[in-house]
């Protein structure tokens, strides 16, 4: 049960060295691979909803990355269970399962470049490496990377006092994270120049390391628009899965939109979004502005004072209601689109319960409030269960679909 | 980023007692502390405060460099009772949370995996933080502190 409990998001995270990026390797599943063999066709690769590294992931989505040292077609890793995230931009490796010497990169005064990654919950801290990608048929070149979990820096008193490390497989429940959401950059304007003291990204020399801005180009880079090819967003293509739920659901990440016969832009509803990749929901009267999509979150999360919580602390934050009450709620976005979408919640407890062997589980929704209060994020999350049973197409920023320039998602 | 006054501080703020010799406007105005504290915040963290009274309590407003603002909420026996954040980077929660943030850390320890949101309810402190890289928010408070009349509501 602590499964549900333990597996609620999706996000990043880091750590990491100087000039070579290297890590032990080992664990989590991860193989060498000289040639990967491409999904057909080549825009697509298989992801899957399944228990994760650790056994124990509830709606929690992965796919295989291999990643290479940059030119080379001999140097190359192949590395299942990466977290894929809509909510996040950029590849986040765990060092435990990296057995490459990827080159670090450096900040723009030539010390080594490292990032203090943050959730909700804690930081990752590591450094930034530069690899080639291939998902799927597609490949960039030299991309920015993080590397979680081996460091060579010490951590800086500004990050870990965000929270807690977050820096190994166990914490994380994937061997890296695959950011695919609607931005180029992971961190974007504000940590570029003149944004010095952004937290985020640090110049490390042997003696310390200080707050820096960082060129966007050079920050952690969503991957796919640095594809020769299908470059301009992404597509999740989940089945459906009926209530309780399944053991494993295994679908399609498919890059580019309207750029093959296979990602074409239909009847879809865009939902355009601002410029920190929200839109807005109406829930119960009230209006949430900053609601997103996101593959990385494992349930539905949102407020309703008037939903039972579960009182088991191995289930805290998840709704447990009796019966299966649903509701219904309306997406709008930036460009004042409108779409209802309704949906189920069942109890957590008892979903987890009778179902221990279960990944997926599409009616698992929680809250961010308390009993005695609420409504205090002005959000609502819609995780990876809102995913199943449909084409959810994410456009990057700036990058122009047949319907419309990003950034946008739309189902 | 030149050396930041932080090495000093390193530990929190409330390791401040060895501080104050040192520097003495310096203190922490953490969670449940002395409200008189806060410009010592406004200091570490290099923002700017811009307070507001509201019925019963004060809002000091922090805009930190990294763009995000923490509020600190105070009541009229001059506790801080409530902090609440929203923005682009997480706080310095060492000094913002006090001596509730090894509570945080460890209830965010018991629950790894949860990057996106994360809930804290117990009798004496509360934290609800939640948000993706780009857009965090988050509050923390003493319940049995809240000024009479004051829905947690209100923390924000």
């Amino acid at each position: 049960m602590q499964n549900v409990a333990r597996m609620v998001a999706a996000g990043l995270i880091g750590l990491s060295s100087l000039a070579f990026v290297s890590c032990g390797g080992g664990g989590g599943g991860a193989s060498v691979a000289p040639t990967p063999a491409p999904t057909n066709p080549s825009n697509v690769v298989s992801v899957i909803v399944d228990a994760g590294p650790n056994n124990s992931s509830v709606n929690t989505l992965y796919t295989t990355v291999t990643v290479c040292v940059p030119g080379s077609t001999t140097s190359c890793q192949t590395i299942d269970h990466i977290q894929v995230d809509t909510g996040s931009n950029g590849l986040r490796l765990l060092a435990s399962v990296l057995t490459l010497n990827l080159q670090g990169a450096t900040a723009s005064d030539g010390n080594s470049l490292v990032e203090c990654t943050q959730f909700v919950d804690g930081y990752s801290w590591g450094p930034i490496a530069l690899a080639d990608i291939q998902v799927g048929g597609e490949a960039a070149s030299s991309v920015p990377v993080q590397v979680i979990g081996s460091s060579t820096f010490a951590v800086p008193t500004n990050c870990s006092n965000k929270g807690t490390a977050e820096d190994t497989v166990a914490a994380f429940g994937a061997n890296g994270i695959l950011g695919v959401g609607v931005f180029e950059q992971d961190c974007g304007p504000g940590c570029a120049p003149p944004n010095t003291a952004n937290t985020f990204y640090y110049s490390c020399s042997s003696s310390a390391c200080a707050e820096i801005a960082v060129a966007l180009n050079s920050q952690v880079l969503n991957p796919i628009p640095r594809f020769t090819t299908d470059n301009d967003g992404s597509i999740l293509d989940l089945p459906s899965v009926a209530a309780p739920g399944t053991t494993k659901l295994t679908g399609s990440l498919i890059f580019g939109i309207d750029t093959q016969s296979n990602n074409a832009s239909g009847s879809e509803t865009i939902l355009a979004v601002d410029g920190i990749g929200d839109f807005t929901t109406v829930f119960n009267s009230q209006t949430l502005t900053q609601s997103f999509l996101d593959s990385g979150t494992n349930g539905i999360f949102f407020d309703d004072t008037a939903l039972t919580t579960c009182s088991d602390p191995n289930f805290k934050g998840f709704y447990c209601p009796a019966g299966s009450p649903s509701f219904t709620a309306t997406l709008m976005g930036t460009n004042n689109t409108n779409i209802a979408e309704t949906f189920t919640v069942d109890n957590a407890q008892i979903l987890a319960t009778n179902n221990p062997t279960f990944s997926v589980l599409p009616t698992l929704a929680g809250t961010f409030s308390t009993a005695t209060s609420s409504n205090t994020s002005n959000t609502f999350d819609w995780g990876l269960p809102f995913y199943y049973g449909r084409r959810v197409f994410t456009a990057i920023q700036n990058q122009r679909t047949a319907v419309g320039t990003g950034p946008y998602v739309a189902f | 980023m030149k050396i930041r006054l932080g090495i000093s501080f390193r530990g929190g703020c409330c390791v401040g007692a060895l501080m104050v010799a040192l520097a003495p406007r310096l203190a922490c105005a953490a969670l449940g502390e002395p409200e008189s504290s806060i410009a010592g915040d406004v200091q570490h963290l290099k923002g700017s405060i811009k307070s507001t009274a509201r019925s019963n309590y004060r809002v000091h407003e922090i805009q930190l460099p990294s763009g995000t603002v923490l509020r600190e909420f105070a009541g009229v026996d001059g506790k801080v009772f409530a902090v609440a954040w929203s923005g682009p980077a997480i706080p310095d929660l060492r000094q913002a949370l006090g001596r509730y943030f090894d509570v945080y850390v460890a209830a965010a320890q018991a629950k790894q995996g949860t990057r996106r949101h994360l809930l804290i309810e117990q009798s004496e402190f509360v934290m609800q933080s939640s948000g993706h890289m780009r857009a965090f928010s988050g509050r923390a408070y003493l319940p049995q502190a809240l000024p009479s009349g004051i829905s947690a509501d209100e923390i924000r």
